[in-house]
């Protein structure tokens, strides 16, 4: 059963938040673990999965991006744990300027991040910061509703386009991350510790 | 998380570091990245056109200890190897070589996709300037 099937959706990106919620708490109530503290272990056991599935599939469904996150792992058949450790390939185009990014970034430390320099890279982190947005926007919106309208043949190429924006995303937030670091705001940023 | 000592020992003292100019004959590059840790690697190799092998290596790596060392060995690695020696070399090398552990194996791939990426534009770039050489 995939997340959408835990809910008794439709395999679309465009979906009822409000519905979704609404689903959530009725299932919670019937899968809560604290309402089955006197069945049998072997039950125990099965409402704790279904209750841990249940979180996982809310937590994947309920966000629109990361709803395309899900579906395009789905799609490629990669709905499982590996699946989901399993990285999105850079896209080319957007190496070089990462490249060029943290040299920029590596210089301005070397020199010290006080005046000219450290503007500059603010600069270059709000026009990153507006690209992710953007990003996001398409990927909530326009591209969702095309998906949810297209043929098989024409669900490929967005699957692509899914790919490579869910990447870019990926990679521009990093990018961000180190920049805010390193102009010291945006310590708690979502891979401030990543690097081991 | 403990490095080994070998990834220490690349991290702070990295080989070749820098790089070529990457229209020069005999120079390949390559540029790879890995979206989730941002990382960012740039590894080149400089051919002699010649005698067909990789003369000097060069690397730039924006990123973990692990990817800094990997990229580092491959470099060294690369030197005095054959173009199609060089195409050998795989991830399992540099995880053996450097001890890495699991949740750091795939900085050993992408020097290796560094590698093949740099093979790949040296071929595109100078095979024809190479088989010159070699006929004459």
């Amino acid at each position: 059963m995939d997340y959408f099937e835990v809910f008794g959706l439709p395999r679309r990106l465009g979906l009822d938040a409000a519905e979704l919620q609404r689903k959530f708490y009725e299932l919670s109530r019937r899968t809560h673990p604290d309402f089955h503290q006197t069945a049998p272990a072997e039950e125990q056991a099965r409402v704790l999965e279904t209750s841990a599935r249940l979180n996982a599939a809310y937590r994947a469904l309920r966000d629109p991006i990361a709803r395309v996150e899900y579906l395009v792992r789905l799609e490629e058949g990669r709905d499982t744990k590996e699946g989901a450790a399993e990285k999105l390939p850079a896209p080319p185009a957007l190496l070089a300027e990462m490249f060029e990014i943290q040299e920029a970034l590596e210089e301005a430390k070397a020199g010290g991040l006080e005046a000219s320099g450290g503007e500059a890279l603010r600069a270059r982190r709000e026009e990153l910061a507006a690209r992710v947005r953007e990003l996001e926007a398409n990927l909530a919106g326009p591209l969702s509703v095309a998906w949810d309208r297209a043929t098989p043949e024409a669900r490929a190429r967005l699957l692509a386009q899914f790919k490579d924006a869910l990447a870019t995303r990926a990679y521009l937030r990093t990018v961000i991350d180190d920049l805010g670091q390193a102009l010291g705001e945006g310590q708690d940023g979502h891979v401030a510790n990543r690097r081991h | 998380m403990a490095y080994s000592e070998k990834v220490v020992d690349h991290y702070n003292n990295p080989r070749n570091v820098g790089s070529f100019a990457k229209d020069t004959p005999g120079i390949g590059t390559g540029l790879v990245g890995a979206p989730e840790c941002g990382d960012v690697m740039k590894l080149q190799i400089k051919v002699n056109l010649e005698t067909g092998l990789i003369e000097d290596a060069k690397f730039k790596t924006f990123g973990c200890g692990s990817a800094i060392a990997s990229s580092s060995l491959a470099t060294e690695w690369l030197k005095g190897k054959t173009v199609d020696e060089a195409a050998k070399i795989k991830n399992t090398d540099i995880v053996n070589e450097l001890k890495l552990p699991p949740v750091k194996i795939h900085c050993s791939v992408l020097a290796e996709d560094a590698i093949k990426a740099a093979l790949t534009d040296y071929r595109e770039k100078w095979a024809s300037a190479r088989a010159a050489a070699d006929s004459k």
